[in-house]
């Protein structure tokens, strides 16, 4: 000991050995503080629903849609029966996605931002949607989606927030009037024949009770759809998955969504309307198909 | 000090307009108010004595809306504009109010044509609102718009009806422009839109609306498409919606319905193993008008939807549409019957 105190060299080497680890603990402790920063329940809670959200499975049903696409592929039959429908089907989707936006997102908004008004947003959407085709495939998806939200998320998030207890006054009155508008909706659409359940407002309003942020939930709206008819293209041997997918992680894809959900981000929804007008015509002819593997 | 002037100052502006048809007992209408200020021109050709009366839906008899009580007379009105169009900047704004147990046709003279704006925010308006008592009916079927090249437009029809009630037919179709000098929807903005709301009393005697219909059209560079519109309209160079709701169109609606449900099946195919079946003269006139459909390149649907049916059609050239529209109407003739054959002039 006494040898290894005389040592300078040693000495030098204990100081330089004591700094190395001094520095590390240190490194240690800012970085296990910034995780800690960053992972407040609630945001941890949103990402979790969004996550939940994102399923492929959701909306429950949706693999029974392609929003039109078959219709339009019957529409646009190619003189060689061998050529590609690959370049029609991404016009498709670029006129899809752009309806969706036009129609059906100010309502996503507005939901969110206003859950008492749900069953006005419900009855005007319902009062919007021109065809049968498009009506029925919204309705199932509304429905289908707050079965999930009454069989599967509800209890789930009720002790949650009997858990969070009173840390929040302010946040938890917001939510609780949500959740109120979401309880009295479910309530009346088993009693009010004039109840429909739309997709697009319920969307809103559960993303609301599950507090995802709403430019996540409007950009998860668009982006669902643009899955679920990229998904019916696949089952329409339009391509294949593996390009299905490149097709979805595509900049291009992301970049649209992205403008689109700014572009409506401060429509009303009394604006919203169709932009595409044959749009409504391919939908509601779908009924006309000879031979037909969706529902819309 | 001033000159005062001794009249009372004027209320109207300018392209403000109003018809009330009201009804004097006990069964003639009458048009008792039709004003319009520059650049609105309203004419009102002398009333057409009803025609035969039109068969009365069976549900309608029953609640004894109409029978002996019967207008008398159509009325209708023209909506014209100075020069035959809408010059950048206009505004239009007519309010309409038809009572109880009267009839009104809107007509216009020739596409209501939109002109060049020096300015893509310069957009041009059309407003109308209409508003219908129970058992009155409405017959809107003018020529199409055609809004010319670098034009920006927006028009609104919104009809309120009472308790719900009261019978409409119109229709709202748009065009390319001017095809025959190579305009093929080179607008900056067009929009239209159409709304359909129930008005009834609530217990303070404040009326309460309920939308019943939306019928929105926004063409604008909005959308991220990076498609031109003409692009976006798939080769048509018109499109139209038709709604048709109330007692006095119910075999209207039933008739568009019925022709949709026959319509062939898109990507059927004949196998011969159909026995030819001697067709009667309205099957021989359906096969011919599918086919006229398929040459015109023309395409619809029909939807029931809320008690309204709802339909949409478009096709390659005007004329395509503008005749099948016709023939329907013409073959199904419960319009003409009741409303006469100057209802369906524009489709001429």
């Amino acid at each position: 000991m006494s040898a290894n105190n005389d040592n300078p060299q040693s000495l030098k080497d204990e100081i330089a050995e004591l700094e190395r680890r001094l520095q590390d603990a240190k490194s240690r402790l800012g970085h296990s503080v910034s995780i800690t920063a960053q992972a407040t329940p609630p945001s941890d809670a949103a990402l979790h629903a969004l996550l939940l959200l994102s399923d492929s499975a959701l909306p429950l049903g949706s693999f029974a849609f392609s929003s039109g696409l078959e219709s339009y592929l019957a529409h646009h039959k190619h003189s060689p029966p061998s050529a590609s429908q690959l370049p029609s089907f991404h016009t498709f989707l670029r006129l899809s996605l752009s309806t969706l936006a036009s129609t059906a997102l100010p309502y996503v908004l507005e939901a969110y931002r206003n859950p008492g008004g749900i069953e006005t947003l419900d009855n005007d959407f319902d009062a919007s949607t021109p065809c049968t085709v498009a009506r029925r495939a919204s309705i199932a998806q509304g429905r289908a989606l707050l079965a999930v939200w009454d069989r599967s998320f509800r209890a789930q998030h009720s002790n949650a927030r009997t858990q969070a207890g009173i840390s929040s006054g302010i946040n938890r009155a917001q939510g609780d009037s949500a959740i109120e508008a979401l309880a009295s909706f479910s309530t009346s659409l088993r009693t009010s024949g004039d109840i429909n359940a739309h997709l697009a407002p319920l969307w809103g309003l559960i993303t609301r009770v599950l507090s995802v942020p709403l430019h996540d939930s409007a950009y998860l709206f668009l982006f669902s759809h643009a899955r679920t008819v990229i998904s019916a293209a696949v089952r329409a041997s339009v391509m294949g998955p593996y390009q299905a997918q490149a097709v979805l992680a595509s900049g291009e894809l992301q970049n649209r969504i992205r403008t689109l959900v700014e572009e409506g981000w401060d429509k009303r929804v009394e604006d919203a309307g169709q932009s595409v007008p044959v749009m409504d015509l391919w939908v509601g002819r779908h009924e006309k198909l000879y031979s037909r593997i969706f529902n819309s | 000090m001033s000159f005062k002037s001794p009249f009372a100052p004027s209320t109207s502006k300018p392209g403000q307009g109003s018809i009330v048809v009201a009804l004097l007992p006990p069964n003639t209408p009458v048009l008792r108010n039709v004003e319009y200020q520059y650049p609105l021109k309203l004419v009102a050709p002398n009333p057409l004595p009803s025609p035969v009366s039109p068969p009365v839906p069976e549900h309608a008899a029953e609640q004894g809306a109409r029978g002996p009580t019967t207008p008398s007379l159509i009325h209708t009105v023209f909506l014209l504009t100075y020069g035959g169009g809408i010059v950048a900047g206009d505004s239009i704004d007519l309010n309409i109010s038809l009572e109880s147990r009267t009839r009104l046709v809107l007509l216009t003279q020739g596409s209501t044509k939109i002109f060049k704006t020096p300015n893509p925010s310069i957009v041009s308006r059309q407003h109308m609102t209409v508003k219908l008592a129970v058992d009155s009916a409405l017959v809107y079927l003018p020529d199409p718009v055609q809004p010319f090249a670098q034009t920006a437009f927006s028009q609104s029809q919104i009809y309120n009806l009472e308790d719900g009630q009261g019978s409409l037919c119109a229709c709202d179709w748009v065009t390319s422009g001017r095809s025959a000098r190579g305009e093929n929807w080179d607008i900056y903005e067009y929009r239209s839109r159409n709304e359909v709301w129930a008005l009834s009393p609530d217990f303070d005697g404040n009326s309460k609306k309920k939308l019943l219909l939306r019928d929105n059209l926004i063409l604008d560079k909005t959308g991220q498409t990076n498609m031109a519109l003409s692009e976006r309209m798939d080769g048509h160079s018109v499109f139209g919606t038709l709604i048709i709701r109330g007692p006095m169109f119910a075999d209207l609606q039933k008739f568009f319905l019925g022709e949709f449900e026959a319509l062939p099946r898109i990507g059927g195919r004949n196998w011969g193993d159909q026995v030819q079946m001697e067709l009667n003269r309205g099957e021989q006139w359906r096969i011919d008008r599918q086919q006229r459909e398929k040459s015109d390149g023309l395409v619809w649907s029909a939807a029931n939807v809320r008690g309204f049916v709802l339909v949409k059609f478009a096709s390659r050239e005007v004329e395509g549409s503008r005749n099948w529209l016709r023939d329907m109407v013409r073959e199904e003739g419960s319009l003409v019957r009741g409303f006469g054959e100057r209802s369906i002039l524009c489709l001429k």
